[in-house]
Formats: structure tokens, sequence, C-alpha cells
């Protein structure tokens, strides 16, 4: 028994350290990503959408938003028009609002401008 | 070491009996090489976020859960962050007198961290004169919180980070005792080109006695890494906090601008600031289970 466990912790530690040391950043492997930052052409389908999709609906879709997302969905574009203000806020992490997302470090900065400026624009469903 | 002692000793009565007096001398000399190791450094085996110098006895298994709040100054509407948790769990054993592993798990990017420590020297007096303890610890953690981007091209490696950590440890009196803990912190994925992989930090920590069952402890870690261009703003982590001890358990109410509870965490990925009040209420809860 005892070996058993010592044999599934050395198994472990191979697969972590066959994997061992790297020194990527997102920038040079998404380059997409990093060579400034789109903000013309923000449209709520084209970069909001997206945005909500990868980081707030695994808890925030009107499916889970009664059990993990305090009853606050941002599937429907009339949800986010209502959340908006409060949303920003959560992903700037100011002011009172629960610092978003959860569990998870925050939003680049590029997503949460990109946000912002959508807000700015006066919050079209385009 | 301990048999070694004893049949000294037994040899020294038995010889003594026969022996002439100088002899008897040089025995006596053999046999005071008794060894008072320094014990109890540090409550447990964490400071507050990081590591002590202290391992748990080889058959005991140590839970831990440790807890951190939101930020304090989110005023009362979060009740001054107690509406939010953070959590870290963790079963760390006792594997040899010198070697203890945990595994743990904490919410922060749904990490999972595996970590060995082991004892290199020990502080003592009498037979051998140590004026420190020193410790080493490596670890692992893997995040396994979903991908920002599903649609581009993910690697695993990019969840792994590591870190490896001397601590250095003084006991000066029953009541007080100091630790150095050089580290560093290799993550493989960081942010931008402007963020190191590799954070080398020296943390301080400290121990103060204040009653037979409470003390005050104190932890910093200083990033030796210039912070002026990274991606976001990092500060150094400042950990304050009182070890009350329970019979059985260790509990520790503490106060942090860290919302992490490993290594990886608190040293580079601390974004709160004392001064501007991201001061977070936490707690470490320690029970021992003796399983050998």
């Amino acid at each position: 028994m005892k070996r058993r466990l010592l044999y599934l912790a050395l198994f472990i530690a191979g697969i972590i350290l066959v994997h061992s040391c790297f020194y990527d950043s997102e920038e040079v492997l998404y380059p997409s990503l990093g060579t400034g930052c789109d903000t013309t052409n923000v449209t709520y389908s084209g970069k909001v959408v997206p945005i909500l999709a990868n980081n707030c609906l695994s808890c925030h879709s009107n499916a889970m938003a009664p059990s993990a997302g305090n009853n606050i969905a941002l599937e429907n574009y009339s949800d986010v028009v209502a959340r908006a203000v409060s949303v920003s806020g959560a992903i700037n992490q100011t002011g009172s609002y629960s610092p978003m997302p959860k569990n998870g470090s925050k939003l680049s900065a590029c997503l949460i401008s990109t946000f912002d400026i959508w807000v700015r624009n006066g919050k079209l469903n385009n | 070491m301990k048999q070694i002692s004893v049949i000294f000793i037994l040899l020294s009565l038995t010889l003594s009996l026969a022996a002439q007096d100088d002899l008897m001398n040089m025995l006596n000399d053999s046999t005071k090489a008794e060894i008072n190791y320094a014990t109890a450094t540090f409550k447990s085996t964490r400071i507050i976020n990081g590591h002590s110098i202290e391992r748990m006895a080889p058959g005991q298994l140590d839970v831990r859960i440790s807890h951190r709040f939101g930020r304090i100054n989110t005023g009362p509407y979060e009740f001054f962050g107690l509406d939010q948790s953070n959590m870290h769990f963790s079963l760390e054993y006792g594997i040899t007198k010198w070697l203890m592993a945990g595994i743990g798990r904490g919410s922060f990017e749904k990490t999972f961290d595996g970590f060995a420590k082991f004892s290199i020297l020990r502080q003592s007096t009498g037979g051998r004169e140590m004026p420190v303890s020193i410790s080493a610890l490596g670890s692992a953690a893997v995040t396994s919180v979903k991908w920002a981007d599903p649609t581009r091209t993910n690697y695993f490696s990019s969840r792994l980070s590591y870190v490896g950590q001397v601590m250095i440890a003084r006991k000066f009196s029953q009541s007080f005792s100091l630790q150095l803990t050089p580290t560093m912190v290799h993550r493989n994925l960081v942010p931008t080109e402007l963020d190191p992989n590799d954070i080398f930090a020296l943390g301080a920590g400290g121990r103060m006695k204040l009653t037979r069952r409470i003390s005050l402890n104190a932890e910093y870690y200083y990033m030796l890494n210039s912070k002026q261009n990274m991606s976001e703003k990092i500060y150094d982590p400042l950990s304050l906090g009182f070890d009350i001890e329970t019979g059985g358990h260790v509990f520790t109410l503490l106060f942090t601008n860290s919302l992490h509870m490993i290594e990886k965490g608190f040293v580079g990925q601390t974004t709160g600031s004392w001064l501007k009040g991201d001061i977070h209420f936490g707690f470490n809860i320690s029970r021992v289970f003796t399983l050998k």
C-alpha cells in the first residue's frame, strides 16, 4: 500500500518534471493578443460576447447564474446592458464591486478597456 | 544518533568501574556529546503564508484549512470582504525525521500543489554547536482554471510553476524566533515579455510569544526583481497574525495584503497594497493526526 502510494507520487512528480521549465510569455506565444490592443471596431457581437463567454459565463450563464452566479446572468443582451456599469466595476476591481473573475486573475487591460469602450459608446447591440 | 550515545553511556559506565582516572576522564569527555536540539522554533509548519522551518514528525498528518476573505476596503456592503472567500486546504505528512511532503488545492485559479520539505541542519547546543536550523523546500503547482481563450493553442506546461526555497531560522530564546527565506519562483507562462518568468525574493519572518498559548507572527517577502515594468502593479506581501494553540489545533488569525496561500501566488502575484487598504482578513487551521 505504502509502496504503491510512493510510486503514484513519483509518477505525478515525473509528469510534472517532464513538462518542466519553460520561459514563455503570452505576448510572444499569442502575438495577436500582445501587439497592441485593437480597440477600433468594438461591437457587441464581435468583441463583448467572446469576452463574456470566455471569462464570465462559466458562472453567469442563464443556466448557472441562480446557483453559481448570485443570480446575475450575463448571457442575454438586455441583462448585459442592465448590468454594464457594475460589470465594469467588477472587472476593473474598483469601488465596492465584488472583484471578478472570482478565483482567477484580473482580466488583461486590453479586455477590460474593450468592455469599457463598448459601455462608453452607448452599449449598442451591434 | 541516540543509540550511539546510549551505547557510549553504557560503555563508559561499565568501563569506568575498572578504568583508571585518566581513562575515565577521556570517556567522560565522549559521553558529554549529548546534543540538545532546538524544538518548536515556530508553532506550525507555516509562519503565516510561507513555510517555516518546522516539519511534521514521522507518521503525523497535518490537515490544514486556510481562508482569505476579500479586501477590507470593499466596505460594509461586502461586509469588509467577508462575503468573498478564497480557500486552500492541504494534507501534509511527515515521512521521516528529516522529510515531509504535502499536497493541496487552492481556489485561486483552481490550483493543485505539492511540496517536499527536508531538513539540512538543526540548531543545537551541547555536543554539537549549531547556531541555525536550515531546511529546503521544493514545490510545484498546476492551475486548472479554464483557459482564458480556448480557441488558441494552449499548452499544459503553461499551467505549471515551481518554487525553490531555503529556510534559515534561529530560535533566539523561548519566546523569540527569526527566519530568513531566500526564495525563487519560476512561472512557465507570464503575460508579457516584461514580466519575469523567474522571481527572486528574500523572505523574513518572526515569532514572538505573548502568552503560553498565543504568539504574534510577522512575515514579509521582499521581491528582488524590479517591479516597475511588470504588466500588473505588484506589491510585496506583508502579513501579521496571531498563532493560537488550543491543544491539538493551531489557529492563525491574520491580516495580509495577499490573497494567495502558496509561494507561487504571494510572491509575485500580490496585487493588494496595505497603504490603500487592500487588506485581507484570514485564518489558518492546522490539525495534526497521528497515523503511526
